[in-house]
């Protein structure tokens, strides 16, 4: 198993992690580190195979996703607040009114 | 002038428009001028066009106006033509037409919908004048459709009434199955010719090269559509019908002008028609066969305005049979001279309508003649002119029809001469019988009523004493000898003087005839008439019943069709296919979603998990065949 | 084996030990610091490859941006609720089993993947001054559309805390008023 496979397999198991991290666990801030563990993951295959092609451009796209996933969490957290401040629970089950 | 024929023909839909949008707000005094004077303008134009015409040595005038579409290689142009044909048309159309729509004002006075009225009348010169116009078959279907829908909007005039809406609908139906040949010849046309300009297909046909099996077909197809609007066997029931618009539209629509569009149609086509002698034939046939058929009718009829339609139905069926036997021109000539005193008749018998407060059954008149003398004085004249009392319209034309019918080297016969002679003795007969019945003889009226009697306005009886006079001079105008460069004139199998004038003697014999046996019938309170009535109870009541022909179409037609809408098309077809297909997919579609919407938990956990599926599904399947 | 796979390794087991951990840890401060490992372990493996720029992003803007972020609405939100005392949910099983075959499907496409090919990197191509130039020069619609984008989220962000304080102020008269009734 070379350097590139195990990597690889790595990223793939963070990102399988995360998936399985946000259907497991309760609370929703953890769900969001949960999130934020996937996109590390795929963060790391998009750099194991920009260095393999010594390709600029997947530099920039990574730092691009770094800028993305910061807006994302900033976004995120104040609607987080803002449920808990009317919910006073960090429990996703007590938010199942919007079903069909 | 340029935009002289599109000026002619616009002038009344300037009227439809401006009477049908504001006449209702503007009052009658505006509806008058608009309604009545853009008519007049129409003919004054239309005379303008004709000095045009006969200064330029009658050589035809035509008015492209635009190109309505172009196909391929085909240009379909609506463009104007007028020759002497059209022209006689043209003026026939706008004089009668305008006369009428001056009687209208009387007629018509107060009723609540006297704006509609004169939009619905000026809107059907608009078409009838792009009818006989048109250089272009299309055009004149345009107006051949128009005219039926004004015709349909004016019987139905009063359209609370049931049964007047009922007819506007059967004529309008009635003229569909007619439509539907005329189509078809066109088509037939089309496909042969290349193109729809009538004198170019007329100069094709006669050019030979046109297969003698097509022009039959194409002959055959447009008779179809001239049976149709020109009520003759089989499609001939919505005239009588018809009756239940206002006179003055009778008069017009349903005698003098649209009903002729048959006849015009035919003429035109002439060219078609020459290489045609079996559709010729069949011509001859159905119309002298519609001629005697509704004169035995006519005989019995009570009802004034049923008596004169079908008398109509009658003078219709001598027309066709001229244009059966190639006298083109004469069947024109016919069509001229009755457009006047048929819309004379029909005028007086509204006028005694109108004086009678209603009263349209001839049992319930008698002894009007000095009541109402102007009235009186011009229908005799035009029952005289319609009888073929020389030296009146009818006795011209009708003796022409005759003697063609007789010596016409394209299907002239000794049978349609018989037939034909036979026929006008009953016409005399029948038209003198109502004379008798509603002017002469004492009174039949209900007290109530014969109190009222009254003369009707200036506007209705000097109206009738124009066309009274033109029913007088009409025949005088030698007007097949005029159309002699627009329509071919049959060769004759014998040129001989002496039978034409013995063929005269006997026309003018008949028609006294006629008027004698009328007298001799009704003359005396009518007890002649009433034993011949009960002795022949039979023929009496299938007369009566006008042949029952409504009543084989109901039995034949109209059941099993209702049976097969009622059973097929609405019980099966609509209510369990479609309506059935498509409540089955409302409720798979319904019950789909409530299962559905049973996946949308509202639990983030479930959904991601179900992303997690997905993800699964994705991977699989991309890596097994991408 | 060389050192540079030694060290890789042992990155790679330092961040996947983080990310076990995430899933057994009580409190989500706890969760926040396994993570924090876990980012700086990959930042680490960037290192190794030879990529410090992407290295250096991953701490700034993960481990000092994003995850401090996320540490002050821990704090914030001190809530003490069946999401701490419970800390699976009821998709337990199913998770796990949903994790077992996506791990399947994983391990069955490394398996029949090619093995990749070596490619020597020059050193420089991902240095600090390498990136800045193209980053620059080539991608400054990109790096201006992330201004653009990180400015609107900051936006996003103080709007939604504007909201919080009005629906406060609303519930705040709403109590007045049920206190002057009762």
């Amino acid at each position: 198993m070379d350097d590139t496979t195990l990597l690889l397999a790595l990223s793939g198991l963070l990102f399988v992690l995360g998936l399985v991290g946000v259907i497991v666990r309760r609370n929703l801030l953890v769900m969001l580190m949960f999130l934020e563990l996937m996109l590390n993951g795929v963060i790391l295959s998009l750099v194991v195979f920009t260095q393999l092609l010594g390709a600029e451009a997947g530099a920039v796209l990574v730092f691009l996703v770094f800028v993305v996933a910061a807006a994302e969490i900033a976004i995120a957290v104040p609607i987080l607040l803002l449920l808990v401040r009317t919910g006073h629970t960090l429990d996703p089950g007590a938010y199942a009114g919007l079903k069909g | 002038m340029n935009g002289l024929l599109t000026l002619l023909v616009l002038l009344p839909l300037a009227g439809f428009l401006v009477n049908g949008l504001l006449g209702r707000r503007l009052g009658p005094v505006f509806v008058n001028i608009v309604g009545v004077g853009l008519p007049l303008a129409a003919f004054g134009v239309a005379v303008w066009a004709w000095r045009i015409l006969e200064t330029g040595g009658a050589e035809p005038l035509i008015e492209t106006v635009f190109t309505w579409a172009l196909i391929g290689d085909h240009a379909f142009e609506v463009s104007f033509y007028l020759d002497r044909l059209s022209a006689v048309m043209a003026l026939i159309v706008t004089g009668v037409g305008a006369l009428i729509h001056i009687y209208s004002i009387g007629y018509m006075k107060g009723d609540e919908s006297y704006a509609r009225y004169f939009a619905y009348l000026n809107l059907f010169l608009f078409f009838m004048l792009l009818l006989v116009l048109g250089r272009s078959l299309l055009v004149l279907f345009v107006g051949w459709e128009g005219v039926g829908l004004a015709s349909y909007l004016l019987i139905g005039f009063w359209f609370q009434d049931v049964d007047k809406a009922r007819a506007g609908r059967k004529a309008f139906i009635t003229n569909r199955v007619g439509d539907a040949g005329f189509l078809l010849g066109m088509f037939l046309i089309f496909t042969a010719v290349g193109t729809l300009e009538m004198d170019q297909i007329n100069q094709a046909f006669a050019g030979g090269l046109i297969p003698a099996g097509i022009a039959t077909a194409v002959g055959i197809l447009l008779f179809i559509g001239a049976t149709g609007k020109s009520a003759q066997i089989p499609l001939h029931v919505w005239l009588p019908d018809a009756m239940a618009g206002p006179t003055p539209v009778s008069a017009l629509i349903h005698a003098a002008t649209m009903v002729t569009a048959g006849v015009y149609l035919i003429a035109r086509m002439s060219g078609v028609y020459l290489e045609a002698p079996a559709a010729s034939t069949l011509i001859a046939v159905i119309g002298l066969l519609t001629a005697f058929l509704a004169a035995t009718i006519a005989l019995v009829q009570t009802d004034i305005k049923k008596v004169l339609a079908y008398s109509t139905i009658s003078q219709l069926g001598f027309m066709f049979l001229a244009l059966g036997v190639g006298a083109y021109a004469v069947a024109v000539f016919h069509l001229f001279t009755h457009a006047f005193f048929k819309a004379a008749l029909f005028l007086g018998a509204g006028s005694v309508i109108h004086a009678l407060s209603g009263e349209q059954d001839i049992r319930r008149m008698g002894g009007l003649a000095r009541r109402i003398p102007w009235t009186s004085g011009t229908f005799l004249v035009a029952t005289a002119a319609i009888a073929g009392l020389p030296p009146l319209a009818g006795f011209f034309s009708k003796d022409e029809i005759l003697w063609f019918a007789l010596a016409s080297g394209q299907g002239g016969s000794v049978w349609l001469w018989l037939l034909g002679s036979l026929t006008a003795f009953l016409t005399a007969l029948y038209m003198f019988r109502l004379y008798w019945l509603v002017f002469l003889g004492r009174s039949r009226m209900a007290p109530e009523v014969a109190e009222h009697v009254h003369e009707s306005p200036w506007p209705m009886t000097s109206v009738l004493v124009v066309l009274a006079l033109f029913s007088v001079i009409a025949g005088w105008f030698a007007l097949p000898h005029y159309l002699e460069g627009a329509l071919p004139a049959p060769d004759l199998r014998f040129a001989w003087p002496i039978l034409h004038w013995a063929l005269i003697l006997f026309a003018v014999l008949i028609a006294v005839a006629g008027v004698f046996a009328a007298r001799h019938l009704y003359g005396n309170g009518g007890q002649r008439a009433e034993a011949i009535e009960q002795r022949f109870a039979r023929i009496h009541r299938l007369l009566a019943g006008k042949y029952f022909v409504d009543e084989v179409y109901d039995r034949l037609l109209q059941r099993p069709w209702r049976w097969v809408s009622d059973r097929i098309f609405l019980r099966l077809g609509d209510r369990l296919l479609l309506d059935g297909s498509l409540h089955g997919l409302a409720a798979l579609a319904r019950r789909g979603a409530a299962g559905l919407a049973r996946v949308q938990s509202g639990s983030l956990h479930w959904y991601a998990w179900m992303t997690l599926l997905g993800l699964v599904a994705v991977l699989i399947w991309m890596w097994r065949y991408v | 084996m060389t050192i540079e796979t030694v060290f890789l390794l042992v990155f790679a087991l330092g961040a996947l030990t983080g990310a076990v951990a995430m899933f057994f840890l009580r409190h989500p401060m706890r969760v926040a610091l396994a993570l924090i490992g876990t980012m700086v372990s990959l930042a680490a493996i960037y290192a190794q490859l030879g990529m410090h720029v992407i290295a250096v992003f991953q701490i700034l803007i993960y481990v000092g941006a994003v995850m401090v972020f996320m540490i002050y609405a821990i704090m914030l939100l001190d809530v003490r609720d069946r999401s701490f005392t419970e800390r699976f949910s009821p998709l337990l099983l199913a998770g796990i089993a949903g994790l077992l075959l996506l791990l399947g499907v994983l391990v069955d496409g490394l398996l029949r993947g090619q093995p990749f090919p070596a490619v020597d990197v020059p050193p420089d191509v991902f240095g600090v001054g390498a990136f800045a130039i193209a980053f620059m020069d080539q991608f400054w619609v990109y790096f201006a559309l992330t201004a653009v984008l990180l400015l609107v989220a900051e936006i996003a962000a103080s709007a939604v805390i504007d909201i919080r304080r009005r629906g406060q102020d609303v519930a705040a008269g709403q109590a007045e008023r049920e206190n002057g009734h009762g």
